[in-house]
């Protein structure tokens, strides 16, 4: 039997980094809020929170997606990646080391979306083109580095993801 | 706002019912939705999303035609092989919509039923005269899309009815597809055509221009295209046709005269090329 609804509570229980977490939410939180606000994943940022700028990207089900395009209840039963699972501190991926070696990170705000990004790429296409980094990088801004040393980033680890 | 899951279209059809009473909406691949909640529209009582419906997820082909569930995603019409090679306009449109984010997530069924203006999968649906499936309570129709759009932000669809597939005839045609924007990703379109034609550009046997953002709906430029195909030679005298078609707004993105201008200018481009 349905009743007239009001603002309402939710169970939801998904998998993030590895980890199968279960908690209740209302129904309208977005994805970015809860993983921000409610599980303390502050490596996903939020800049324009309208699906412009990619600084809330994470992985769902192996995908790049806008954690602030979805609310919370979409990823009931969903396998969620952010930056903070991609690696430990002290043993960062090929691209995070690249990252650094090129000094590809100034203010830093967009940097978690742009390696996860990336790292899909890698998975995806070992040695991409300068070509095929700038399209996929396409929906992740950045305003401080001008790019080049971000895309030189991601073709260096290509590399040695070879 | 209650949120509820339908694993099948008779499941969607009962819970419909079940809630009719109530101010309902649905959500595919929520890209334009979840931010106008975040921007403060009114959240609806029931909130049904159509995301597990596998019934209309698929892209089935047969030797006339393809049918796209509404469900897929910008992705999916991407990579899909049969599409790049039949159906180039379209797949220039995905290649070209939003960034990697967003085409895993927004769906041909919600850029349809948004019917923004500016919507990149439109011109070439209109181009390739897209006929679409809705299903309802009481069954099912088909309409053709420049019927179904009705201006911005408004379709015909009706209570409890779905958009569940797009079917577009594998009639062999060459095509493309333009956008102008400040950028070619991410950016709202300024402008956006799809041509589809048979035959080379100078004499085609057929020929289909439609275009998008110059009016309230996509407009298919008919007239046009029928005295060119009877006179490619006065390709300069007959663009006032283009004029009289469309009628585009000063707005943000572009002035009208603008839009006027380079319309005209895409499509003298193509059609000497």
């Amino acid at each position: 039997m349905l009743h007239h609804p009001s603002p309402t509570p939710f169970q939801l229980a998904v998998t993030v980094n590895g980890k199968l977490v279960e908690r209740e939410v209302v129904t309208h939180l977005r994805l970015m809020d809860f993983l921000r606000d409610d599980l303390g994943l502050t490596g996903t940022k939020e800049v324009c929170g309208e699906g412009e700028c990619g600084a809330c990207t994470i992985i769902m089900d192996g995908q790049t997606v806008n954690s602030c395009l979805i609310l919370a209840v979409e990823a009931q039963g969903r396998e969620i990646l952010t930056i903070e699972g991609l690696a430990d501190m002290d043993a960062l991926t090929q691209l995070q080391k690249a990252f650094e070696d090129h000094h590809a990170v100034q203010c830093g705000y967009c940097i978690p979306g742009m390696v996860l990004i990336g790292e899909k790429l890698l998975e995806r296409t070992p040695q991409p083109t300068r070509a095929e980094i700038k399209y996929e990088l396409s929906g992740n801004i950045c305003r401080c580095t001008g790019y080049h040393k971000i895309v030189d980033a991601i073709e260096n680890a290509t590399d040695k993801h070879a | 706002m209650k949120y509820y899951c339908p694993k099948t279209l008779a499941e969607y059809f009962d819970l419909s019912k079940s809630i009719a009473a109530f101010d309902v909406s649905v959500i595919a691949g929520g890209t334009d939705l979840v931010p106008r909640y975040e921007r403060g529209d009114h959240l609806p009582d029931y909130l049904i999303d159509l995301k597990h419906l596998s019934e209309i997820n698929s892209i089935e082909v047969d030797d006339d035609s393809i049918k796209i569930g509404s469900l897929s995603t910008i992705q999916n019409i991407q990579d899909h092989s049969l599409i790049q090679e039949e159906f180039g306009a379209l797949h220039s449109a995905a290649y070209d919509f939003a960034g990697a984010q967003i085409r895993h997530r927004g769906t041909i069924g919600g850029n349809i039923c948004n019917a923004s203006p500016a919507g990149d999968l439109l011109p070439p649906l209109y181009a390739f005269e897209a006929m679409l499936t809705l299903q309802g309570p009481a069954g099912e129709r088909q309409i053709p899309i420049g019927e179904f759009i009705l201006g911005p932000g408004a379709t015909d669809l009706r209570v409890s009815e779905l958009l569940t597939g797009v079917t577009l005839v594998r009639k062999g045609y060459q095509s493309l597809f333009q956008k102008v924007g400040l950028r070619q990703s991410m950016a709202i379109s300024v402008l956006n055509l799809a041509c589809v034609f048979e035959g080379k550009h100078q004499a085609p046997t057929h020929l289909r221009i439609t275009a998008g953002a110059v009016a309230p709906t996509v407009v298919s430029l008919d007239a046009f295209c029928e005295a060119y195909k009877a006179a490619p030679g006065k390709l300069s005298e007959l663009l006032g046709l283009i004029d009289e078609a469309i009628s585009p707004i000063d707005d943000i993105r572009a002035t009208a005269n603008y839009r006027h201008t380079v319309l005209k200018n895409l499509i003298k481009e193509i059609l000497k090329n």
